[in-house]
C-alpha cells in the first residue's frame, strides 16, 4: 500500500511559507528576513514593526493556523460520519448554532434589561460551543435516518434558517450598543483576538482534537457504513456523541471567536483526499489539517488589501475560495460514491 | 435421528423475533431452532419478508431476541460483547457503500479491525492475514486497485476478503451474487465453500440462487412463513420434495431430475419423438408458446436438426411454432 506519505515535509514547508507571508503582508509589508530574526533573536530593526507583528500579526497568524485546524478537523469528521460528502460546520448549521449562543449571550441581556457587565472571553465561548453541540445533537438526529445528500443539506439549512430567525427576533429586541457588538462578530474576524484569547482557543482545538486522535480506528472502519462499523466491534452510538462533542468544541469555539467562517470545513478534507489520494484517517485527519492551516493563513493574507490599513471580513474571502472548489466537486461524477 | 459428528459454530434455540410497529407487537419468526456447522457451507433460502434479515441481526446481536437465545460455542451472543463478538463473526452486507478512494488492499485489511490498537496500525501477524485473505479469494492482483475503477464482482470479492481477514469462526453473507453476471456467482460460491471446507469456517448465506445454492452448498435452510426452520442436505431435501416448500401454491415446482425449478408440466398434444435432450427443448418451447390443443407425432433429427410433422418439415423450431399458429 502505497502513502504519500513525502508529501507532508512538503506541506509542513507551504505551511511556514504561507506564516512568514501571513506575518510579512499587511498595511507595512515587513521583510521576511526581518520576521525571522526578530522572532528567533527578538532583534527588531524598528520598534514599530515589533509592536505590529507581536501584538497584532502573530496573534492573528496563530488564529488563522488553528481555526483551519479545528475548522478542517471538524468537517472531515462530519463528513465521513454521516457518509455525506457534503457535510461540514457551515452547511449543517453548526456555526449558526454557535451564532445563536453567542448572540444569546450579547443580546439576550440587552433585550431583557439585564446589564451584562462586559462579556468575558469564556462565556462567549462556551456560549458558543454550547450552541453548537445543540444544533448538531438535532441534526445529528435527523441526520441519523437520512443518507441521502439533498435532505441532509436541506435540513442543515432549514435549521440554519430557524436559527437566523431567533437571532434576528433578538436584535430586533436589544439595544445599540449590543447591536453592534453582534453585527461586527457576525462579519468574522481572525485579528481581534489578543493573547489571552488565543490561548483560550488553542485549549479548546487542543481538547476537540483528542476524541479525534482516540477514535482513528473507528473513523475508517465507518467507511463502510454504520452496519459494517458494528460488524467490526465499533461502538457507533460513542462514535457519535464523540463526534458532537469534538466538532461541537472545535466549530463551536471558533466560531464563537471569529465569528463564522464558510466552507473551510467542508472544502478542506475533499483537498486532502485529492492531494493525498487516500481516504485513510491516519492520513486524511493530519492532512486536513496542513491544508486547513494553510488555506486560512493565505486566505487571511488575500484579504489584506495593499494600501489599506483594514482588511476584508475572513468569511468573503473562504467563501469566494470555497465556493467554486465545493462547485467543482459538485460537478464531478459520482461525487457522492466515490469520497 | 442419527447423531453426527460436527462441530456447531452457532445454535439458536427456541427463538421468538420480530419488531414493535406503532406499539403493536410483531411476531416474525417464532420457535426456530437451528444449528449451523463449522466447516459447512449452509445457504439459507426463502421468499422476501420471512424473516432472513431479521434472523441475520439477531445473530449479530443487533435485535434481541423474545424468546430463546442464540449461543457461540458455549456463550449467548447477548452476554458478549460488541468487540469479542466481532472477533467471532464476520459480515459481507448488500449496503452498497464504497468509499471510492479506498484499495482493495486497505479494504481487506480493515478486517482487522478488531485486533487492533487504537491506531490500527497492521502488526506482523496481520499482515500475513490479510496477505492470506487476498490470495484465499484469489484477488492479489487486485490489491492496489482504487475500489471505484473495479467490477462488481471483484468488489464483491474484496468485501468476501475483508470479512475474511476479519478472522471468526462464523461468515454471514446476505445475498453476495445480488446483481452479479453467471460467471461470477458460480465464482464467488466456489470461493465461500473453499473458505469453508479448507478453512473450518461456518458460512451462512443468504441468496435466492437456487440452482448455484443446489451445486454448492452443503447444506441448505429453508424459512417459510409459519412453518419450522428445515435443515438438511440439499439433496435430501429434494429427494423428499421437501424443497417444494419454498415455492407457492402449484405453479411451480421443482424439477427432480433437472435440478432446477420449473413450471409444472402440463404436456402438449403431441407425441415426440427423437433424441431425448432435443425433445426437452421443443417441449419447452411447445409449452411456452400455448400450444397444446394439436395431436400428432413429431419427428426431431440432430444435424441437421430438422422436425417433420406428417408432411411439412422444418429447419427450426420457430419455423414450427409459426405454422402451427398459422393453421389455428
Amino acid at each position: 500500500m502505497k502513502t504519500k506519505t513525502y508529501l507532508f515535509p512538503i506541506f509542513l514547508l507551504l505551511l511556514g511559507l504561507s506564516f512568514l507571508l501571513n506575518l510579512s503582508l499587511g498595511s507595512v509589508m515587513i521583510p521576511f528576513g526581518e520576521i525571522v530574526s526578530g522572532l528567533f533573536s527578538g532583534d527588531w530593526s524598528k520598534a514599530s514593526w515589533e509592536q505590529i507583528i507581536l501584538n497584532y500579526r502573530l496573534p492573528k497568524a496563530l488564529v488563522a493556523i488553528f481555526a483551519g485546524i479545528g475548522l478542517s478537523l471538524s468537517g472531515l469528521q462530519m463528513q465521513t460520519f454521516f457518509r455525506n460528502p457534503l457535510a461540514g460546520p457551515f452547511v449543517l448549521g453548526i456555526s449558526s448554532g454557535a451564532g445563536l449562543g453567542v448572540a444569546i449571550l450579547m443580546l439576550a441581556g440587552s433585550a431583557f434589561g439585564i446589564a451584562l457587565s462586559g462579556v468575558n472571553s469564556w462565556a462567549i465561548a462556551f456560549a458558543g460551543v454550547l450552541g453548537a453541540a445543540l444544533v448538531l445533537s438535532a441534526v445529528s438526529l435527523v441526520a441519523w435516518k437520512v443518507k441521502d445528500s439533498m435532505t441532509l443539506l436541506i435540513v442543515g439549512l432549514m435549521f440554519g434558517s430557524a436559527v437566523s430567525a431567533v437571532i434576528s427576533v433578538l436584535s430586533f429586541f436589544s439595544g445599540a450598543e449590543a447591536l453592534k457588538l453582534f453585527t461586527v462578530w457576525s462579519m468574522g474576524s481572525l485579528g481581534a483576538l489578543g493573547w489571552s484569547q488565543v490561548g483560550i482557543l488553542s485549549v479548546l482545538i487542543a481538547l476537540g482534537s483528542i476524541p479525534v486522535l482516540v477514535s482513528v480506528k473507528s473513523y475508517n472502519a465507518l467507511l463502510l457504513g454504520e452496519a459494517y462499523a458494528k460488524s467490526m466491534g465499533i461502538r457507533t452510538e460513542k462514535m457519535r456523541w464523540l463526534m458532537i462533542i469534538s466538532t461541537g468544541i472545535l466549530a463551536g469555539g471558533i466560531t464563537a471567536f471569529c465569528g463564522p467562517i464558510a466552507f473551510v470545513g467542508i472544502a478542506v478534507p475533499h483537498l486532502a483526499r485529492i492531494v493525498w489520494k487516500s481516504s485513510d484517517h491516519r492520513i486524511l485527519f493530519p492532512a486536513s489539517a496542513l491544508i486547513g492551516a494553510i488555506l486560512l493563513l493565505l486566505c487571511d493574507a488575500a484579504g489584506q488589501l495593499p494600501g489599506f490599513a483594514s482588511t476584508l471580513p475572513i468569511n468573503a474571502v473562504t467563501s469566494l475560495v470555497g465556493a467554486p472548489i465545493v462547485i467543482g466537486l459538485i460537478l464531478k461524477r459520482n461525487f457522492s460514491r466515490d469520497f | 435421528m442419527t447423531k453426527f459428528l460436527k462441530h456447531i459454530a452457532l445454535e439458536g434455540k427456541g427463538l421468538s423475533l420480530g419488531y414493535f410497529h406503532q406499539k403493536a407487537r410483531k411476531e416474525i419468526l417464532h420457535g426456530l431452532n437451528f444449528q449451523l456447522f463449522k466447516g459447512e457451507l449452509t445457504c439459507l433460502l426463502g421468499p422476501n419478508g420471512v424473516g432472513k434479515s431479521t434472523l441475520i441481526k439477531a445473530i449479530l446481536g443487533q435485535i434481541k431476541p423474545w424468546q430463546g437465545e442464540i449461543f457461540l460455542g458455549s456463550q449467548a451472543i447477548q452476554n458478549l460483547k460488541t468487540e469479542d463478538l466481532a472477533k467471532q463473526i464476520s459480515v459481507v452486507l448488500t449496503d452498497p457503500v464504497f468509499p471510492g478512494n479506498m484499495t482493495v488492499g486497505q479494504l481487506v485489511a480493515l478486517g482487522r479491525t478488531p485486533h487492533t490498537a487504537w491506531s490500527g496500525k497492521l502488526s506482523e501477524t496481520d499482515r500475513e492475514i490479510v496477505e492470506k485473505a487476498l490470495s484465499d479469494t484469489k484477488i492479489q492482483y487486485l490489491r492496489d486497485e482504487r475500489l471505484s475503477e473495479i467490477s462488481d464482482g471483484q468488489r464483491q470479492k474484496a468485501m468476501i476478503a475483508r470479512a475474511l481477514a476479519q478472522d471468526g469462526q462464523l461468515m454471514i453473507l446476505d445475498e453476495p451474487t445480488a446483481h452479479l453476471d453467471l460467471v461470477n456467482r458460480f465464482e464467488i460460491m466456489q470461493v465461500l465453500r473453499e473458505i469453508a471446507s479448507q478453512k473450518g469456517k461456518a458460512v451462512l448465506v443468504v441468496t435466492h440462487d437456487l440452482d448455484i445454492a443446489v451445486e454448492t452448498a452443503d447444506r441448505f435452510w429453508l424459512l417459510n412463513c409459519g412453518t419450522p426452520l428445515i435443515s438438511g442436505k440439499p439433496e435430501d431435501l429434494i429427494i423428499s420434495g421437501e424443497i417444494n416448500q419454498l415455492l407457492p401454491g402449484e405453479k411451480f415446482k421443482f424439477s427432480v431430475e433437472r435440478g432446477k425449478l420449473e413450471f409444472e408440466i402440463r404436456d402438449s398434444g403431441f407425441e415426440i419423438e427423437g433424441p431425448q435432450e432435443l425433445v426437452f427443448w421443443v417441449k419447452k418451447a411447445l409449452r411456452k408458446a400455448g400450444l397444446s390443443t394439436f395431436k400428432g407425432t413429431l419427428t426431431i433429427q440432430r444435424s441437421p436438426f430438422s422436425i417433420r410433422l406428417g408432411e411439412a418439415q422444418f429447419d427450426t423450431i420457430e419455423a414450427l411454432i409459426h405454422f402451427l399458429e398459422k393453421s389455428e
